[in-house]
């Protein structure tokens, strides 16, 4: 038995079942309440409290950092005062934070209240694993009435749809990855088009007819039509448009208009607002 | 079951760094990707049907915190997995070199062979943009993956396990 062919070939063929078993789960797709998901759903579960502790020692290591600079130019001026000065400089740098994520849940609040949204705010405490892909992970997850497929907003625009989630957390997909696509238009001239995300950064605008007239600087938002984001919602400006070449469609490259290396606290809306049909409707 | 612990603590770890440390960092690359390293390891000394399963759970894991569609890394770790089994059983090369080595290409053809399974063969001619930042990472993965394996060769020593290939 031991020198037969399976036992011999045993590691090589255990790994090529892997990869017969990693390539189904990729085909077909791993869907909330699947067997596969809940793997997924434990390690996103467990890595959770690590990720939200190194997000607050970070949060304090950008603080301290602040601090440090802000005392050179104190010595500078008084050495006398220094470590006075030093405690003042800390408390000041906390002080800043503190007000910087006050002014973000603000806007955050403001946001939900004019496009009369339900939504739960959210922090952001980790990046994509492998930098591959462009996502994110939150700080909230089902237990916060989170579902995969929910939109995901800042103050500066639209971020990305939650992907897969966990008790108390949740994946992003930003809409600036290039497995991402949503419906979009250009706010000028109401040219419609699908917003995709690219390999390395940036935003294309696709199918958009080349009879279109796009400018550089004009605002993309949501169309809403795809059922994830409302409409309305800023998407980014229209960085370049490309008429040459062959082809039916215009070349169109848009800059988000969220900042997504800098985001610290998003929105997730819960329950779309309701359609002008259903308001007329209703 | 030892084995199973050492690289479970090992990915979760690697894992937590890989989420958290870009959110400090700006500049992406200069992490290196442990995931990898940790696969290459599994397959040049350790070559039985739990390693194997292993580095499809450490990928699989990944997919949790990676990417959008799951099982794409579990397919790249377990593909790199199978070439360093199969380098060192049948050329009987398992030095720290040839496994830096490997890491450095491991890190590239894992990205590029995700890009062309989730976007297709179109996505990996537009990722030319990516390259620089894609051999730096590679490159930074190649040197730190010899401290990695004498961490992991250390542990095993502590714990009992075998530090050279081993068969069930």
């Amino acid at each position: 038995m031991r020198g037969g062919f399976l036992w011999r070939n045993r590691v090589l063929l255990t790994a090529g079942m892997l990869l017969v078993l990693s390539l189904h789960l990729v085909s077909t797709g791993v869907h909330p309440g699947d067997l596969a998901a809940r793997p997924q759903s434990m390690f996103l579960e467990i890595l959770r409290p690590i990720d939200a502790a190194l997000a607050r020692v970070s949060e304090g290591a950008r603080s301290i950092v602040n601090g440090y600079f802000e005392l050179i130019h104190v010595r500078e001026d008084n050495v006398r005062l220094r470590s006075e000065l030093a405690q003042v400089t800390n408390d000041r740098a906390r002080l800043a934070e503190l007000e910087a994520e006050n002014q973000h849940l603000s806007e955050l609040l403001e946001l939900r209240d004019v496009l009369g949204l339900h939504a739960v705010a959210a922090n952001v405490i980790g990046s994509d694993a492998t930098g591959l892909s462009h996502t994110l992970i939150l700080s909230a997850g089902s237990s916060n009435g989170l579902k995969p497929g929910m939109a995901v907003l800042s103050n500066q625009g639209v971020v990305g749809k939650i992907i897969a989630i966990s008790p108390h957390a949740s994946r992003v997909l930003l809409i600036d990855d290039h497995n991402s696509a949503l419906d979009g238009f250009d706010q000028r001239s109401r040219a419609r088009g699908i917003v995709a995300g690219m390999v390395d950064e940036g935003l294309i605008l696709k199918y958009v007819d080349r009879s279109q007239d796009l400018k550089s600087g004009d605002a993309i938002v949501t169309s809403g039509l795809d059922g994830i984001f409302p409409r309305g919602l800023l998407v980014g400006t229209v960085k370049s448009v490309h008429r040459e070449g062959p082809g039916l469609f215009l070349s169109v490259g848009i800059t988000p208009g969220v900042d997504f290396r800098s985001l610290e606290q998003v929105l997730i809306v819960t329950q779309q607002p309701p359609h002008l049909d259903d308001k007329v409707k209703g | 079951m030892r084995l199973i612990l050492l690289f479970a603590i090992f990915a979760m770890l690697g894992l937590a760094l890989e989420t958290a440390i870009p959110h400090l960092i700006s500049f992406r690359p200069l992490l290196p990707n442990l995931i990898v390293i940790l696969a290459v390891d599994l397959g040049f000394r350790h070559h039985s049907i739990t390693a194997a399963l292993l580095a499809f759970a450490i990928g699989y894991a990944t997919d949790a915190f990676a990417g959008s569609h799951p099982g794409l890394n579990a397919f790249m770790i377990t593909l790199i997995f199978l070439v360093c089994f199969e380098i060192s059983s049948r050329l009987m090369v398992t030095s720290t070199f040839v496994g830096a080595t490997v890491v450095f290409f491991g890190v590239i053809l894992t990205a590029l062979g995700a890009i062309a399974i989730s976007s297709g063969f179109e996505a990996v001619s537009q990722s030319g943009s990516i390259m620089p930042s894609l051999a730096l990472q590679a490159g930074i993965s190649a040197i730190v993956a010899p401290f990695v394996f004498s961490i992991l060769a250390r542990c095993k020593r502590a714990i009992g396990l075998p530090v050279a290939p081993a068969r069930e």
